[in-house]
């Protein structure tokens, strides 16, 4: 039974990572754009009084997206591809999520676990063929579209992931050769060392400048502002998908976010350590279990009562808020009771071995998705920043600008790898 | 005359990187972004149906009224000047008689389609006789029906108005 649920465990995981963040990131998207731009956001949505905070709106836009009318254009003449289009979009993204490694490789019972979907050593390789192959769907919805900016805006993607993909493929060497394997857990796993004794060997700390190629080039590849002329509103109309409505429309719509979340989560495992909570790698992480649980028990209670102050500052402004907000307040407190004596009872009757090392899998997972939902700030954050770039500057930025600066950083890694002999 | 020569920026490395104009940027939104999540109260959009606008200012045009004499009869002498001056044809008066010797006519119908109505306030500057004006405040016009929309004489003389001038002045 363990046996199976381990090896589900991380398609679960995958799943949870994709599907049900969307809502989420759909959520913080227009909060976060809505705070940085002095309006509220949406914040109406509720069941029963208990708004979320807005968490409810996404899932309202997503119920009128399902049962909204199936409409075909009657231009359509190949309506096989036109709805092959977005499932493309949506599949690739949502693939190439399958080989990030959500923990440190777990052994129970003598068999050993890898928390990653799919265990393969391809890792990086598997990532970029789904990251190329998303780009089909945008061309094809172009195409299959029969319309002019349609196939403007397909043309523009697809020009943009192809002239990218470069840029980001030299970075990446960089880093392989850094690294010294194409695993993406191997990577991770290299990024729990120190560097002098106190810096985590983080790969941005590393290769500070494959880093930001890699991030710039990554927003590009999903195309996301500020290099999303793809879809630019204000020249031909909505791009690729100007011609799609109803649920194919929400599958380029969630395969945007999927993207968005799976490139992010290739950043963080190759740039900012992955799983790997800073200065606490899996083995040190083992041997000072009591002090760890220690810590929890006390920064977890702390940062839930700085968010109940803070949720009882801006959510008391009438009697149905201040409602809503005792409710939230004793959710709360009853989530952290639950945690404290969970947290107390391991603590007091200390851990074996494997329970040890399945404490360390949660730890790490949690690190892991907070890392990438701070990354997915980062996106919208940059989103809500910064003008689009024009067509050309984009090119310009890709190959005569980002191009060189990878290929230079691949010299400088290669000379120090074997001048420095590492 | 003088010529002023103004200095060109971007031309040095540091801004051709782009990198710190970059991050000065984000730093500014993400300043805004902290500011306002601290303290939501300090956002200034108002939660509108349960706090309603305070700013609207007295030469606002919302909806009509018809203004009342010092006797507190219609001010209205069905003259048709508003209803002429209407571009959009939103202003349906009847003339009748009028007996009590105040005046010599009143109007017995005088319906506004307020969905047909532009509020370009055209009929308020026409009126000889200050009879009607646009100062309710009123902005938020709310039926259920389309003909629920069309007002007539007796709502519009109900409507009072909001900047204290209360009577017509004329």
């Amino acid at each position: 039974m363990m046996h199976y649920f381990m090896i589900i465990f991380p398609i679960m995981l995958t799943i949870m990572f994709t599907l049900t963040t969307i809502p989420l990131l759909v959520w913080m998207e227009r909060r976060v754009a809505a705070l940085i731009q002095d309006r509220l956001g949406p914040n109406r949505c509720n069941i029963k009084g208990i708004r979320l905070g807005g968490i409810i709106q996404p899932i309202a836009d997503m119920l009128k997206l399902l049962f909204k009318e199936e409409f075909y254009p009657k231009h359509i003449k190949h309506k096989f591809y036109y709805i092959l289009a977005p499932s493309i979009v949506f599949a690739s993204s949502f693939l190439s999520f399958m080989v990030i490694p959500y923990a440190d490789d777990i052994t129970l019972n003598g068999f050993t676990y890898h928390i990653q979907a799919l265990p393969i050593e391809l890792g990086v390789l598997w990532v970029f063929a789904f990251a190329g192959l998303g780009v089909y769907g945008i061309i094809i919805a172009g195409w299959a579209s029969h319309n002019k900016y349609s196939i403007l805006g397909a043309l523009r993607a697809s020009s943009q992931v192809v002239s990218y993909e470069i840029a980001m493929g030299l970075a990446i060497v960089s880093m392989l050769i850094t690294y010294n394997s194409i695993s993406l857990n191997d990577m991770v796993q290299f990024q729990g060392q120190l560097i002098f004794g106190f810096i985590p060997a983080w790969g941005i700390l590393m290769q500070p400048l494959a880093g930001l190629i890699f991030i710039v080039t990554a927003f590009a590849e999903t195309n996301r502002a500020p290099f999303d002329a793809a879809e630019g509103e204000s020249e031909i109309v909505a791009g690729y998908h100007t011609e799609y409505s109803a649920m194919k429309f929400a599958l380029f719509f969630m395969g945007e976010y999927i993207a968005m979340s799976a490139a992010s989560a290739l950043i963080v495992t190759i740039f900012f350590g992955g799983y790997q909570i800073p200065w606490l790698n899996t083995q040190t992480m083992h041997e000072h279990m009591q002090l760890v649980i220690l810590l929890l028990m006390v920064a977890i209670p702390l940062m839930a009562l700085g968010f109940i102050s803070w949720m009882k500052f801006n959510n008391s402004s009438s009697p149905q808020h201040q409602k809503e907000t005792k409710f939230a307040t004793i959710f709360i407190a009853v989530f952290i009771i639950f945690l404290e004596s969970l947290f107390f009872y391991l603590f007091a009757s200390g851990m074996s071995s494997e329970g040890s090392s399945v404490f360390t899998m949660i730890l790490q997972i949690a690190s892991f998705s907070i890392k990438v939902m701070l990354m997915n700030f980062v996106f919208v954050w940059v989103r809500w920043t910064f003008p689009r770039f024009r067509y050309d500057q984009t090119q310009h930025l890709g190959w005569r600008i980002l191009l060189p600066l990878s290929l230079l950083n691949i010299f400088i890694t290669a000379i120090v790898v074997v001048v420095g002999g590492f | 005359m003088g010529v002023k020569i103004v200095e060109r920026h971007g031309s040095s490395f540091k801004d051709k990187t782009y990198v710190w104009a970059i991050f000065s940027g984000m730093k500014t939104t993400f300043k805004k972004f902290t500011s306002n999540l601290s303290d939501t109260t300090s956002v200034p959009t108002s939660e509108y149906p349960e706090t309603q606008p305070d700013d609207i200012t007295d030469r606002y045009r919302g909806m009509h009224r018809l203004t009342h004499r010092d006797d507190d009869s219609v001010r209205c002498v069905a003259c048709f000047m508003c209803a002429t001056a209407c571009p959009a044809d939103c202003i349906f008066i009847e003339a009748e008689e009028r007996d009590d010797g105040v005046d010599e006519k009143q109007p017995s119908r005088f319906d506004i389609d307020l969905l047909e109505c532009i509020f370009c306030g055209y009929c308020v500057e026409a009126c000889p006789c200050d009879a009607i004006r646009m100062d309710t405040g009123i902005f938020s016009i709310i039926a259920r029906e389309r003909k629920d929309f069309v007002v007539n004489k007796e709502q519009l003389l109900k409507n009072r108005g909001a900047f204290g001038q209360e009577n017509s002045l004329a």
